[in-house]
């Protein structure tokens, strides 16, 4: 029982996190139709960045996560014009040329990292590593809670954000149906420049504490990006609200499989729900995606 | 351009002669190097089968190679059969494989499609590591016979069978227009009586024979086979890749793009050593071609002239908010 309750408290702990790394990326299909592959890769970055940070000008990696969010920001703000491009105009096939522009995008980020910083696996600590709070049941490593804590803060943020503000109604309206938002004057383009480089700086904030949680490599990416996907699949791709749902399923559905089944068969789990649910229900397990 | 290297027989046969040729003048890295350029060039096209023609981006092709190198592993391992059998037990199983995931994958469009296919991928890979057949994570060895020569005639046969199925079967026969059918319009396609369905699979089993053996080709070349080497997920990035950057859906441009990005690939190899900045300039390469020359090299050629000053222009274009 013991084990159970532990077990159940670190999957909601990490679903918690991923839900941040998730929303952005959902939001993104649902309003630009883009599928970016470099999501991974934004948090990798982010994570790297954070790093540099502490080793130059020191102080805890939390303060840094304001600063991270604006940069990265500031980066999708920049990097969105290209995207664009890549997926309107002339092409016969967009959904092909954001994927594949991502993809680059993705390889340009890795092979830089990995020339820059090479194979070494990295780590940053907080002032709260290593330290734990004991509940009841179970223990819970205290930097864990607090990235349960950020994501969950984030999300509330987000979602006050895209439901109770004006640029929400827009952003939502634009998702809904992008011809008839762009006849009622709104800048399309725009709004996916909004939505890409609010996305790309919570997943880069996000990178910060999956870093200091887990360890830092240029070859993270990877492994983030099979949990956006998961979470967005299941969630049904453009849902933002799902995405919540799914990210505390992934947590736990990673956390029970490799308790109660073997850590090494937890990919194996992710990738064949994500494969049925796809064929199952492709419009996600609350079958309302887009 | 394109039309015209289609329908001329002479170059694809003056090429074939020059491979022919080639290693009676090639030191034995070269013609490991020049194996390695024919193995591509005939993924990136059989990739090209699927995704170029059909308009389904398959994210999980490196699954295919991968399985025919394990089944030829394990055949000629476990069970002592011959070379020969174990390559086309590679060839029919991957077909086999693509018809069975491709009926209920291939009603996913889009980037449905393309998502399911690397979830796909990547469990074949991690089934790959957990199963006790394949040797798990620790790869599997097999039986050493080293003959480049032998190699690379039989790289050259497939990657010259590849060539000529697409030309037969793509350029010139009906099933190619069907495909192209699907791939412009699907619905349209269906009602003026495409089997829409029944194509789609034998286009996706037809992409996934050839990777199918040629795996099996490159597990007996290299001996020794691992899930991250076979199964990686960089297989399927470098099919696409190169497939995209000579241009999807024609005959040539996976060639061309094989060539490219494989000889440059080695050529920095040999030059930096064991670097892994060529991935920055494959990685920038990509974009670029995204954002400038969606059609490819192919395409490049088609539009003939090249002016500094429009894609300067188009540079500005594109950086402009």
């Amino acid at each position: 029982m013991e084990l159970f309750l532990q077990t159940l408290i670190d999957g909601l702990l990490i679903g918690g996190l991923i839900i941040v790394v998730g929303i952005g990326f959902s939001l993104c299909f649902g309003v630009m139709h883009i599928v970016d592959f470099a999501v991974g890769e934004w948090v990798m970055v982010g994570a790297y960045t954070g790093f540099i940070f502490v080793k130059y000008f020191g102080h805890d990696p939390m303060t840094y996560l304001p600063i991270i969010f604006l940069i990265f920001c500031a980066l999708g703000w920049l990097i969105y014009p290209l995207i664009y491009r890549a997926v309107s105009g002339k092409r016969h096939n967009p959904v092909l040329m954001g994927l594949v522009f991502t993809f680059g995008l993705s390889i340009l980020a890795k092979g830089g990292a990995l020339s820059v910083w090479g194979y070494h696996i990295q780590s940053i600590s907080t002032w709260l590593s290593g330290k734990s709070l004991d509940v009841v049941v179970a223990t819970v490593p205290a930097l864990r809670f607090a990235g349960f804590v950020f994501g969950i803060l984030v999300t509330l943020f987000f979602m006050l954000f895209l439901y109770k503000t004006k640029f929400g109604v827009i952003i939502r309206a634009t998702a809904q149906d992008r011809d008839t938002a762009s006849l009622l004057g709104v800048d399309v383009r725009r709004v996916g420049g909004l939505v890409y480089s609010l996305y790309a700086g919570m997943t880069g904030m996000s990178g910060i504490l999956i870093g200091a949680l887990f360890s830092i490599h240029a070859a993270m990416g990877a492994k983030y990006s099979t949990l956006a996907f998961f979470v967005v699949v299941l969630a049904g791709m453009g849902y933002v609200p799902g995405v919540i749902i799914a990210a505390l399923v992934l947590g736990l559905l990673q956390s029970f499989v490799g308790v109660y089944i073997g850590g090494r068969y937890t990919l194996v789990a992710l990738f064949m729900v994500m494969y049925g649910v796809l064929l199952i229900t492709p419009k996600g397990i609350l079958r309302r995606g887009i | 351009m394109a039309e015209k290297l289609n329908r001329r027989l002479g170059l694809p046969i003056a090429l074939l002669i020059v491979c022919l040729i080639l290693p009676f003048f090639l030191s034995p890295l070269w013609i490991r190097i020049t194996t390695e350029v024919l193995m591509w060039a005939a993924l990136a096209q059989s990739w090209n089968i699927i995704g170029g023609y059909t308009g389904y981006l398959s994210f999980g092709h490196g699954a295919f190679f991968g399985l025919g190198a394990y089944v030829t592993g394990i055949l000629m391992v476990h069970l002592g059969w011959p070379f020969g059998i174990g390559l086309l037990a590679s060839g029919i199983l991957a077909a086999l494989l693509a018809l069975v995931i491709g009926y209920p994958t291939l009603r996913l469009r889009g980037a449905y499609f393309a998502i399911a296919t690397w979830a796909f991928g990547e469990m074949i890979r991690q089934i790959a590591i957990i199963l006790e057949i394949t040797g798990g994570a620790f790869g599997m060895q097999l039986p050493s016979y080293l003959n480049l020569p032998f190699f690379y005639y039989l790289m050259l046969g497939i990657t010259a069978l590849t060539y000529l199925t697409t030309h037969i079967l793509l350029e010139r026969a009906r099933f190619g227009l069907k495909l192209l059918a699907i791939r412009e319009q699907e619905e349209a396609a269906e009602m003026v009586g495409v089997d829409t369905v029944s194509i789609k699979m034998e286009a996706f089993a037809l992409s996934a024979f050839f990777p199918g053996v040629i795996g099996g080709i490159n597990a007996y070349w290299v001996t020794y086979i691992h899930p991250d080497s076979v199964l990686g997920a960089q297989l399927t990035d470098f099919m696409v890749v190169m497939a995209f950057l000579g241009g999807i859906g024609s005959l040539w441009g996976p060639f061309l793009g094989a060539v490219l990005v494989q000889l440059v690939q080695r050529v920095l190899w040999l030059v930096w050593g064991e670097g892994t900045f060529y991935l920055v300039i494959i990685g920038g390469a990509i974009c670029a071609v995204v954002l400038f020359i969606p059609n490819g090299l192919i395409g490049l050629m088609e539009a003939r002239i090249f002016s500094p000053r429009e894609a300067l222009g188009q540079w500005r274009k594109a950086i402009k908010w």
